[in-house]
């Protein structure tokens, strides 16, 4: 299994219509370190290419190429490209095989895995909850400012905002917001609340002060009891 | 124009169906606020609860009549809120009266509108 790290990338490049043993060489390739337990491999068309021969090949709709460059890539731990080379050089026909060394970041998470807790869902104890009140026709850069603003708080790591729509009341203009059967365009009074902590809703507030221009923020202290989540499906495979 | 101070939060819980003097409870408070002058108000409705009474309110399709939970809340200064809540007394019959101290922001688009408290 990969892991975070020193590791080697290895990239081979073969042509599309090569073979080994009548089957296509980057499908044996791909079937061998599958076989071989390689923790992933991606296979990649070019769209034009030469080799060592120097023909050029292009992807053109008249003629139908076979001879378009593949590549095959897969990262994995020294001790096991070691393993893997005499075999691949076979496969790889005359194809060109390259191995860089590579650092492993994040290692890839089988998609069953249960995901450790993301830093902005554990929060405890005291908290704020931020609420804000804007119009239901208020608008940012051509979307309901309502909707700008759950997207931006998703962008921002805010643990969760729910948004409720008011059915009557008045604010700064006197406005009177009505809910009305059969009216559509509606103007309602819309609130967002979201609790998070404290550094985490004032490092959002600069974000609310250039997509609001109208509206009310209200900062309150809570406690939190409970706040418990399920891990994502992934699905990355 | 951007202004920041401390302010009280006043929510309201009562039922939809509550009247006062014959006139639907959310009209009677929110014409109250907007004679004693209070910055604002926004009214929600609930689609599920209970309240002292215990009665299960809920929203039903076929049922027109509807007592969903309804709750009103008023953002404004500690002066402006306990202006109000002396009148809302004698409106809300059977309900509940929240107050909770908070940090406001509040953003208004043109500098020459009058702060409304």
């Amino acid at each position: 299994m990969l892991t975070t790290g020193k590791a080697l990338k290895v990239s081979i490049t073969v042509s599309e219509g090569a073979t080994y043993h009548g089957a296509a060489a980057y499908s044996s390739i791909l079937d061998f370190l599958f076989y071989r337990g390689v923790s992933g491999a991606t296979v990649l068309k070019g769209v034009a290419g030469f080799g060592a021969d120097h023909h050029l090949h292009t992807a053109s709709v008249v003629e139908v190429s076979d001879k378009l460059p593949i590549r095959i890539e897969f990262v994995e731990s020294q001790e096991k490209v070691e393993q893997l080379l005499g075999k691949l050089q076979e496969l790889a026909g005359s194809g060109l095989i390259e191995v860089q060394e590579t650092n492993v970041v994040k290692p890839p998470r089988h998609s069953k895995e249960k995901a450790p807790a993301p830093e902005h869902l554990r929060i405890e104890g005291k908290a704020r909850m931020m609420r804000i009140y804007v119009g239901e026709s208020d608008r940012w850069q051509d979307k309901p400012l309502h909707e700008a603003l759950v997207q931006a708080m998703r962008a921002n790591d805010i643990a969760g905002v729910t948004v409720y729509r008011g059915i009557g009341g008045y604010g700064a203009h006197r406005r009177v917001h009505k809910e009305k059967p059969l009216h559509l365009s509606r103007d309602a009074s819309i609130m967002l609340s979201a609790v998070d902590t404290e550094e985490k809703l004032k490092g959002f507030l600069p974000v609310v002060d250039r997509m609001v221009e109208e509206g009310l923020v209200v900062l309150s202290e809570v406690d939190i009891i409970k706040y418990s989540w399920r891990a994502p499906e992934v699905d990355v495979e | 124009m951007k202004e920041q101070f401390e302010a009280r939060m006043l929510r309201i819980y009562f039922g939809e169906a509550d009247k006062w003097q014959g006139q639907p409870l959310q009209e009677a408070i929110l014409g109250k606020c907007r004679e004693l002058g209070l910055a604002g108000a926004t009214v929600f409705r609930g689609i599920e609860g209970y309240g002292s009474s215990t009665r299960v309110r809920r929203e039903r399709v076929w049922k027109l009549s509807r007592d969903a939970p309804m709750m009103i809340t008023v953002v404004d200064t500690e002066a402006q809120i306990e202006k109000l809540l002396p009148h809302l007394d004698g409106i809300v019959g059977e309900g509940l009266i929240a107050v909770s101290k908070v940090e406001v922001i509040r953003y208004t688009r043109s500098e020459t509108k009058a702060k409304s408290s």
